[in-house]
């Protein structure tokens, strides 16, 4: 084992970079959402709660986390099913199974602002799948339903889905693939329903996997913000505004840094109660 | 029922299987075999609703790209470069702290791990502002440097908690062993544990170059035309006026997708490695 000085010379280039680039601006935008701080303005002033004030007065700041809870609601579990289902079909080995794995990350690869573009097109009246779909069955055109009122959050969240459930399920594959082969063959001997599969033997032993796969995913929901500025800007009016689109306009649309940085903040409160609602559950896996 | 009644029983299981896995592929690649085809000219009519079936299939959008974004090439090779020197240094920076944090054999490096993963599930909006004037303060703002290391910062804590899951699986004694034999600590760590990693480094270094090759927020906010990067490129195309033709942009999006996509599958036997941190293969 390396000497405790030895092992400190090896964290040392990585507490540096965190704590540079991550530790200290999450401290320093918690310090300047209570003055007037801006970064083309160097008279900051303290202004105490005034910015949390006038967050908790604005309808769309309020509006903007009740969007994102919803999204991170119907996606996150939307992922987490579709990705191990997947996963589940990946079980047992055949030839190109490899393959398969891989051509299903396909869509993650896919950048969230390319991804935007690309649902853009897919949901327009002229280029899009959607409607060629429609005509098929001589059904008449929509329009884009990323333009109509109520539907712009759920053509935003299959778009999402559709990127991130691949990825799930090419993080679950290796869980099932390490059960033990016995344990599938008793299942079968027993006459085991697939349900019962999928419950006693499946989810047990994913769960280690599964708990640390949904932290991710709900902290990247809750931070979305590059797909949906492609696919609808926040609109129509501000149906799909998340919190980070709220903070990006706030700072550098209507140049109220601070009160940007004052939003942003409640991301990281958002993920740290994550956070620790993920550390409880983990600890007491560990003690089962 | 008989043992033949049940081995009848699940190659039905297999085959119904083998239906729905196709179906679930087809659904998942279907919005980008759409692109595809949209970029090679293959597109449904904006007037009337059907698919106008040119032939031959043309590459003349690909040629448009060229044309409406003149520094697409460019951009790729910001990419390339800004990708390739942020996963490099992630996965160095990473490998150490993830080396140095789990030789011990106290039971509370689990719990380290985890915090790890919290800070990689972060998003990076919370803090992207304030590290925006932490980048002009230490004057590396719109520069490669500046937007290398912040990079490195946003995925390091999900390096260090992959790599961790890795590290700890080889046991302790046998490192001992070798510094008995007299091996110096980094003899043992380059000519021991580096190698015996080094798929695990690739795998883990593949994911992360994906990452890297789509981030958005970074060089947005921390640049301003030094570092562009394909997305950014892209971006700009929607959120200016500039009106863009469907298969002109379908055509970037393959352009932008192959290098992920040949990578993917050259390192489709790396990638198998890739588990995140759990103890799947205890």
């Amino acid at each position: 084992m390396p000497a405790s000085g030895g092992r400190s010379l090896l964290i040392l280039p990585l507490a540096l970079v965190l704590g540079l680039f991550l530790l200290w601006p999450v401290l320093f935008g918690f310090l300047a959402s209570f003055t007037s701080y801006s970064p083309f303005d160097p008279h900051a002033r303290f202004i105490g709660l005034s910015n949390y004030a006038s967050l908790m007065r604005d309808v769309y700041f309020v509006r903007a986390f009740r969007t994102i809870g919803l999204f991170t609601l119907v996606t996150v579990p939307v992922e987490l099913l579709l990705g191990f289902a997947a996963a589940w079909l990946l079980r047992e080995p055949f030839p190109a199974r490899g393959m398969m794995r891989v051509l299903l990350l396909v869509p993650w690869l896919i950048s969230p602002v390319a991804g935007g573009v690309m649902w853009r097109f897919l949901y327009a009246s002229g280029s899009g799948i959607l409607n060629y779909a429609l005509t098929l069955f001589n059904l008449p055109l929509q329009p884009s339903p990323l333009g109509v009122s109520g539907h712009a959050l759920p053509a935003a969240m299959i778009a999402e889905i559709w990127r991130t459930a691949p990825l799930v399920s090419f993080l679950l594959v290796p869980g099932l693939i390490s059960v033990p082969s016995q344990m599938w063959q008793q299942a079968t001997l027993e006459g085991a329903s697939v349900f019962r599969q999928v419950r006693h033997i499946g989810l047990p032993w994913l769960k280690p996997l599964l708990l640390p796969v949904a932290l991710f995913l709900t902290g990247n929901a809750l931070g979305t913000f590059d797909g949906v500025l492609m696919l609808t800007g926040g609109g129509p009016g501000a149906e799909t505004l998340t919190p980070a689109l709220y903070s990006y306009q706030r700072a550098f649309q209507l140049n109220n840094w601070s009160l940007g940085a004052a939003s942003a903040w409640f991301i990281v409160l958002a993920t740290m109660l994550l956070g620790a609602g993920y550390l409880l559950l983990m600890s007491r896996e560990a003690h089962e | 029922m008989s043992a033949i009644g049940w081995r009848r029983l699940s190659r039905r299981r297999v085959r119904v299987r083998r239906v729905l896995l196709a179906v679930l592929v087809f659904i998942f690649i279907l919005p980008l075999a759409w692109t595809l085809l949209a970029s090679l000219g293959l597109h449904p009519d904006t007037d009337v609703s059907h698919v106008k079936w040119t032939f031959p299939p043309t590459l003349r959008n690909y040629a448009e790209v060229g044309s409406v974004e003149p520094a697409f090439l460019k951009e790729m090779a910001t990419s390339l470069a800004v990708s390739v020197t942020s996963t490099a240094l992630t996965l160095s920076v990473s490998f150490l702290a993830a080396y140095a944090l789990t030789r011990t054999r106290a039971r509370k490096r689990n719990g380290r791990a985890q915090v790890f993963l919290i800070l990689a599930s972060l998003p990076v909006m919370a803090y992207v502002m304030p590290l925006n004037a932490t980048l002009r303060a230490l004057r590396i703002y719109d520069t490669f440097t500046g937007v290398c290391l912040a990079q490195t910062a946003v995925l390091a804590p999900l390096a260090v908690y992959v790599l961790s899951g890795y590290l700890r699986q080889v046991s302790l004694d046998f490192e001992e062993a070798a510094r008995l034999d007299g091996a110096t600590p980094v003899r043992v760590l380059l000519r021991l544990i580096l190698p015996a990693h080094a798929l695990s480094l690739a795998a883990t270094g593949t994911m992360l170059f994906v990452l890297n090759w789509n981030s958005f927020l970074i060089p947005m906010m921390l640049t301003t035309s030094h570092v562009r990067t394909v997305p950014i490129a892209m971006s700009d195309f929607f959120i200016s006026d500039r009106e863009l033709e469907w298969p002109t942009a379908a055509a970037a999006l393959i352009v932008s997708l192959l290098p992920l996509v040949t990578m993917i599958f050259a390192a489709n036997r790396v990638l198998a490695r890739f588990v995140l941190g759990g103890r799947t293969d205890v």
